[in-house]
């Protein structure tokens, strides 16, 4: 470890402190159709956009219409990226010639990019046209984020009404947060992203004359658009396979901190909404403090690890000590960029997985076992370590209602967490959001090690070849998208149970969530009282990260033991996969 | 062939979805409410 690895981290922790406030004023004045600075610029669009589509602004719905519009455009998103990606060979913008993709994969990568998952099968510069890269999945980046932020701002309308039958209009929130929110900030960080050295071009790959004398393609292409939201979004997926790792994706530290805020900023400004909209800023703060005392516990432990080298080598007289040369970085260097090192993977690493955006700058299959341990824990507790921007929201929100539950029946009174009564609907929604990802992690996992096809996937035997499967079930189920690697996953049986955790892990989880948004909508508000657990409180944030690690835990520990814990034990005793 | 199966697939997983849905604001009718606590 170094000083100046964990000023990084401090550095960005103070960035997204600084950034949440005044993001989520903005955001608040968004989503409650409030005058903005850019309303003179997108007023009009936004205007016409809803009468092209014959929206009625002022027509709000009942949280089971609200579903419905939320599931028929994800139905209608999925088709028609599923057939843009089987006939992209018939369409222009494709300077190399690419062929359709296979069935199982287009399904695959329709789900994934749908779901704000972005698992990726293939390596996008040799499989997809730039068509399908700008309209098949940055357009469904930018949709899908703004798709989940409509929820989480539904689900905080269900705290902050009284006695209301709607929660907002599902068009209209899709439509403001496109184009207040994601667009700009897309526009002014892909040009900076341009300055930095990133491509955007429509040209086919360059042809180059190497020393030796060879002719190497290299792959290019809109790289910057795709970039920014694909940081943004919480989506993750990259334009090259090797995300941004790639020094064309993301070329310098200065690209890979800003990228860090990219995926941070939006869902820890959630928080600061969340608190503007139920009339008391204490309650976002809270909620962010959690994500933070988790985050910090989770990108300390990846460091630590990280720089402490592989005990492995230690027996060999591998000299692992970490010094600020990059030639002689130290601790465990392997799957990992030299001009990010140790602390800028380490980060990247942990905000990726806790974010749920799932971009990679390092191999995560080659950190060591606790690291991984770490990784999957993030993803395991629902991402609602920040999260993606709307869904670590309303997932932090539901361990709320669970933390108010299990307090109202410690002292024997009626769980209410600001102003809501929780009555057994509520705790049933969201118990039923709360299974559903587990129940498809493991259960898919379970059957992948059982069945030969989930078998041949993998890359390494024992408890690393577990891992990278638990890695993988994980990964599609909490909508994360980051790869462990090691496993082949682009086989019929992988791309269609990969595609069914993503699924399940977001429809499965947003019906009940904006079910429980309508419920409380419909409930009045009750005045705080000497019986009222304060939720504003410190008591409130060492209970509440108490229910999280317990039912993470309790979910997940037999999991976690069979995989990356009994592998980090291994390996004290000299035994690698 | 494969096509259609894959098309099938997804509108069967929709349909589930919304019939989830409507499960759901079935348990939200009025009177199926009551306290959480014993």
């Amino acid at each position: 470890m170094t000083i100046t690895g964990w000023l990084q981290i401090g550095l960005f922790a103070a960035v997204i402190g600084l950034l949440t406030r005044p993001l989520g004023g903005y955001l608040t004045r968004v989503y409650a159709d409030e005058r903005t600075f850019l309303q003179p610029l997108l007023g009009p669009i936004e205007k016409e956009l809803c009468s092209l589509a014959r929206i009625d602004p002022s027509l709000e719905q009942s949280w089971y219409r609200y579903a419905l519009s939320f599931l028929v455009f994800h139905a209608v998103g999925i088709i028609a990226l599923y057939a843009l990606l089987r006939l992209q060979s018939a369409f222009p913008l494709n300077p190399q010639d690419m062929s359709e993709v296979s069935p199982d994969l287009a399904l695959n990568t329709a789900v994934s990019f749908v779901t704000n998952t972005s698992w990726q099968s293939y390596g996008g510069e040799s499989t997809l046209s730039y068509l399908s890269q700008m309209a098949g999945i940055t357009v469904q980046s930018f949709l899908s984020v703004a798709a989940g932020m409509t929820v989480a701002v539904a689900f905080i309308r269900g705290f902050a009404r009284r006695r209301a039958a709607t929660i907002g209009n599902f068009w209209v929130d899709l439509t403001r947060g496109t184009l207040y929110v994601l667009l700009p900030i897309c526009v002014v960080v892909a040009l900076f992203l341009v300055a930095e050295g990133v491509p955007q071009t429509l040209a086919g790959s360059a042809e180059v004359t190497t020393l030796e004398g060879t002719v190497q393609a290299i792959a290019r292409g809109p790289v910057a658009s795709q970039e920014v939201i694909k940081l943004l979004s919480g989506d993750g997926g990259g334009f090259f396979n090797a995300n941004s790792a790639h020094p064309f994706e993301n070329p310098t530290p200065l690209t890979n901190f800003v990228e860090l805020v990219l995926i941070f900023v939006l869902g820890a400004a959630l928080t600061n909404c969340f608190g503007r909209m139920v009339g008391s800023e204490r309650q976002g703060w809270v909620l962010l403090g959690v994500m933070a005392i988790l985050f910090g516990l989770g990108v300390g432990g990846v460091y630590v690890s990280e720089s402490g080298g592989n005990p492995a080598l230690a027996t060999v007289s591998v000299a692992q000590a970490q010094t600020q040369q990059p030639s002689r970085a130290g601790g465990n260097m392997e799957g990992k960029e030299v001009r990010f090192g140790i602390a800028g993977s380490a980060l990247f690493a942990d905000v990726s997985t806790a974010s749920s955006d799932g971009a990679v700058n390092a191999m995560h299959d080659s950190f060591l076992p606790l690291s991984g341990g770490i990784l999957l824990a993030n993803m395991m507790v629902d991402e609602v370590i920040i999260g993606a921007p709307g869904s670590g929201l309303f997932g932090m929100l539901l361990f709320c209602i669970v933390a108010v539950f299990l307090a109202g029946l410690m002292i024997g009174r009626t769980p209410e967490y600001v102003g809501k009564k929780i009555g057994t609907t509520e705790i049933k929604m969201t118990i039923l959001a709360l299974l559903a990802v587990p129940a498809a992690t493991l259960g898919l996992t379970a059957i992948a090690c059982i069945v030969e096809p989930g078998l041949a996937g993998l890359g390494n035997a024992g408890p690393h070849g577990y891992s990278e499967m638990l890695y993988a079930y994980t990964s599609a189920a909490a909508t994360n998208g980051s790869a462990f690697a090691g496993l082949s996953t682009n086989s019929p049986f992988y791309n269609l149970t990969l595609a069914l955790g993503m699924f399940v892990g977001r429809f499965l989880v947003i019906v009940p969530v904006l079910a429980v948004a309508g419920s409380l909508a419909a409930q009045p508000i009750i005045p705080r009282s000497n019986g009222t657990l304060p939720t504003d409180r410190a008591l409130f944030v060492a209970f509440l990260l108490g229910v999280i690690v317990i039912v993470g835990g309790l979910t997940y520990l037999p999991a976690l033991a069979l995989g990356p814990i009994v592998e980090h034990f291994q390996i004290l005793s000299g035994t690698l996969y | 062939m494969t096509d259609i199966i894959m098309l099938a697939l997804i509108i069967v997983c929709f349909a589930l979805a919304m019939t989830y849905a409507a499960f759901c604001d079935q348990l939200l009718a009025p009177g199926t409410t009551r306290d959480a606590t014993p």
